[in-house]
């Protein structure tokens, strides 16, 4: 893995414990995206996530939150960029992501995300083929992580332990969320992404998964960024809320989006 | 990065076994195209085989006949002798010259039989013991039979001839060595020392012979020459040149010339329509599995996106299809293996009564066994190459949320 070093940013400042440490520091970052005679256009003039943060992106579908999460997530890549640093620990040399696009590295990125990225998806997105416990277990295999009981724990808070030999097909859909959590965190990755993980809940389950996913990640000392339509349970959550703007143009051919926080 | 292999490699491992409903559907469709090809070949090996084993084997198909009579003395023989591509030539009498009556204690019957001039090396007589004095014969298995007799004893031989007006009779006792396989000679026949042949030859010429004893003109053998011969070639593939050879000095032979060519044209002829049915089934199963991976890689989108999104590389996806492809090689071939020696075995229990017992009329060698499977595993890479293609571009943002 290749980083490079750039000047400290004179906001965040030297390297000192309890000194707010960016995870996420970007700067005029867009996205844009065309298809019959419509554009669609993402712009981020400034965005920084601090490491410990819990942020949450709210709104329709087809605001842009998916495409954001995409960037973020390192799995798209932006139209245009000013600078896109990623520090994904304190300490840590803060990495370059715009270069590692232009350079097209993206097997480092790849190795980025297995490292220090989880994702929750919104249907579990877990292989039918492994039981809870491979699931749970395959971000920390790929890394070759020993075993510290850290995935029974994990099962243990999330209530799904005696399903940890059960392939995905014998669970219901909210125990499938949930093992997706646990995957997404078995690894102690320094953020979490999820993309509307508890859309396919009713909204009962779905408030309890939710809080028992913030409480994990507060546990854990994760970075955690959700992207929601239903914001009522989110505002108890405590998470900080990412301002956007959509504006489109009335004879509707260009929608654009402004985020930043 | 091997070790990430090795995660890809117990992934598509869980995914094949966890589907083993479709895997054992591509495994079966493999086995039936690849099983009844290593039969057809098993088939064609061994027929073609055990039939150019009989013609190595069988002498007969090296001996290069005289057509007619000539005048060959022992000089030109003994050149002949000397070639490389020869194995054995002795000179042969008249043939009308060449027979004798004998009789034995334990058959009432006097039997008349031809006698062949034999020597060391006769390909007739590969095991058995050679003559080696005039009194000394192997009888064919026939004469043998007719007479009675088995080697140890002796039996006695008799010539007649009509010299100087008066009709003659000699005898002489003869003792049995040993007696051919039925196959060397299947008529009443006895070999001989070549002198027991130029001796009745001199005999009924009405010349002398002193070493047994009978009266005559004055011995004139020093000019003795023969007006045939027995030959054998070294090997099968030696019968062409020395036939041409012999033509050119002006001797037409006959030889089994004509059955080992066609063998030898059958085999390849096979050969051709075995490869052609073998690249065409090949060819169908390629394109099937290819087809079903390439779905494979479509229905599993999501799980493979997921993959990607967890951090695999693009290089180590593609191993995915390509994996289990390589297992459906593997198990099928396993499969076709285990159908081709089912079948084999039964065939060769159906025809083991009309084969010698050494033949078997389905036989394939190990190696057969290991060119099939890299056959088979190659064409399962073929297969996989496309699939594998699309697996690589499978986006990990995809993995995120459905379509």
């Amino acid at each position: 893995m290749t980083s490079t070093a750039i000047p400290i940013d004179p906001q965040t400042g030297v390297n000192l414990p309890g000194e707010r440490v960016l995870i996420y520091h970007l700067r005029d970052v867009e996205k844009t995206r065309e298809a019959e005679g419509t554009a669609f256009r993402l712009r981020v003039p400034s965005l920084q996530i601090a490491l410990g943060e819990k942020i949450a992106l709210i709104g329709e579908s087809g605001c842009g939150k998916s495409t954001l999460l995409d960037m973020l997530s390192m799995t798209l890549r932006p139209s245009g960029i000013g600078s896109f640093r990623f520090r994904p620990a304190r300490g840590a040399e803060p990495v370059d992501i715009s270069d590692l696009w232009r350079k097209k590295q993206l097997n480092q990125l790849g190795d980025l995300r297995r490292l220090r990225i989880g994702y929750v998806m919104q249907t579990g997105g877990l292989l039918p083929y492994l039981t809870v416990r491979e699931n749970i277990n395959l971000s920390r295999r790929l890394l070759d992580m020993q075993d510290d009981s850290l995935v029974d724990e994990l099962a243990g808070d999330l209530g799904i332990r005696r399903h940890l030999d059960k392939l995905p097909y014998m669970l219901s859909v909210g125990e499938r969320q949930r093992v997706a959590i646990g995957r997404a965190l078995a690894h102690r990755p320094s953020i979490v992404i999820a993309d509307e993980p508890t859309a396919s809940l009713d909204p009962i389950a779905a408030e309890r998964i939710m809080s028992l996913f913030i409480e994990l990640v507060d546990e854990l000392h994760i970075t955690v960024i959700l992207a929601s339509h239903a914001w009522r349970h989110i505002n108890r959550l405590g998470l900080r809320h990412l301002e956007h703007h959509t504006h489109r143009e009335s004879d509707g051919s260009m929608t654009e989006t402004v985020v930043s926080g | 990065m091997p070790h990430r292999v090795k995660d890809i490699l117990w992934l598509a491992g869980r995914d094949y076994r966890n589907e083993w409903q479709m895997s054992a559907f591509f495994i079966v469709s493999l086995a039936a195209v690849l099983g009844p090809m290593m039969i057809l070949y098993g088939l064609k090996f061994g027929i073609v085989g055990s039939m150019l084993t009989n013609l190595i084997e069988d002498p007969r198909n090296r001996e290069v006949r005289p057509i007619g009579s000539g005048r060959y003395d022992s000089a030109w023989v003994e050149q002949l002798r000397n070639r490389e591509e020869i194995d054995f030539i002795v000179p042969r009498t008249r043939a009308i010259a060449a027979t004798i009556d004998l009789k034995s204690e334990t058959a009432s019957r006097i039997i008349s039989v031809e006698m062949i001039p034999t020597g060391q090396a006769d390909p007739l007589l590969k095991t058995q013991t050679i003559p080696q004095s005039l009194q000394q014969i192997v009888l064919s298995n026939k004469a043998a039979q007719k007479l009675n007799v088995k080697p140890g004893d002796e039996i006695s031989g008799s010539l007649s001839r009509r010299f100087k007006g008066r009709s003659e009779r000699v005898h002489i006792s003869l003792q049995v060595i040993d007696i051919a396989k039925p196959a060397s000679f299947t008529r009443d026949g006895a070999f001989t020392d070549l002198l027991l042949v130029e001796a009745a030859e001199d005999f009924r010429d009405g010349r002398a012979v002193s070493a047994l004893g009978w009266s005559g003109t004055a011995e004139g053998n020093d000019k003795r020459t023969y007006p045939s011969f027995r030959l054998y070639t070294s090997s099968i593939y030696d019968v062409a040149p020395i036939s041409e050879a012999l033509g050119k000095l002006g001797i037409e032979v006959s030889t089994r010339v004509a059955d080992i060519d066609i063998v030898r044209t059958m085999d390849r002829n096979l050969s051709v329509v075995f490869w052609l049915i073998a690249i065409i089934g090949l060819f169908g199963f390629t394109l099937s599995l290819g087809a079903s991976l390439w779905a494979n890689v479509d229905r599993k989108r999501k799980e493979l996106s997921v993959l990607r999104l967890v951090g695999f590389r693009t290089g180590e996806i593609v191993w995915f299809p390509v994996l289990q492809s390589v297992f459906t090689a593997i198990f099928g071939w396993l499969t076709a293996s285990m159908i081709y020696l089912g079948v084999s075995f039964t065939i060769n229990r159906l025809f083991a009564s009309q084969m010698d017992s050494s033949d078997s009329i389905c036989h394939l060698l190990p190696n057969h066994f290991l060119i099939a499977l890299i056959l088979t595993l190659g064409a399962a890479t073929i297969a996989a190459i496309l699939a594998g293609y699309r697996a690589a571009r499978i986006e990990p943002s995809e993995g995120l949320r459905d379509i």
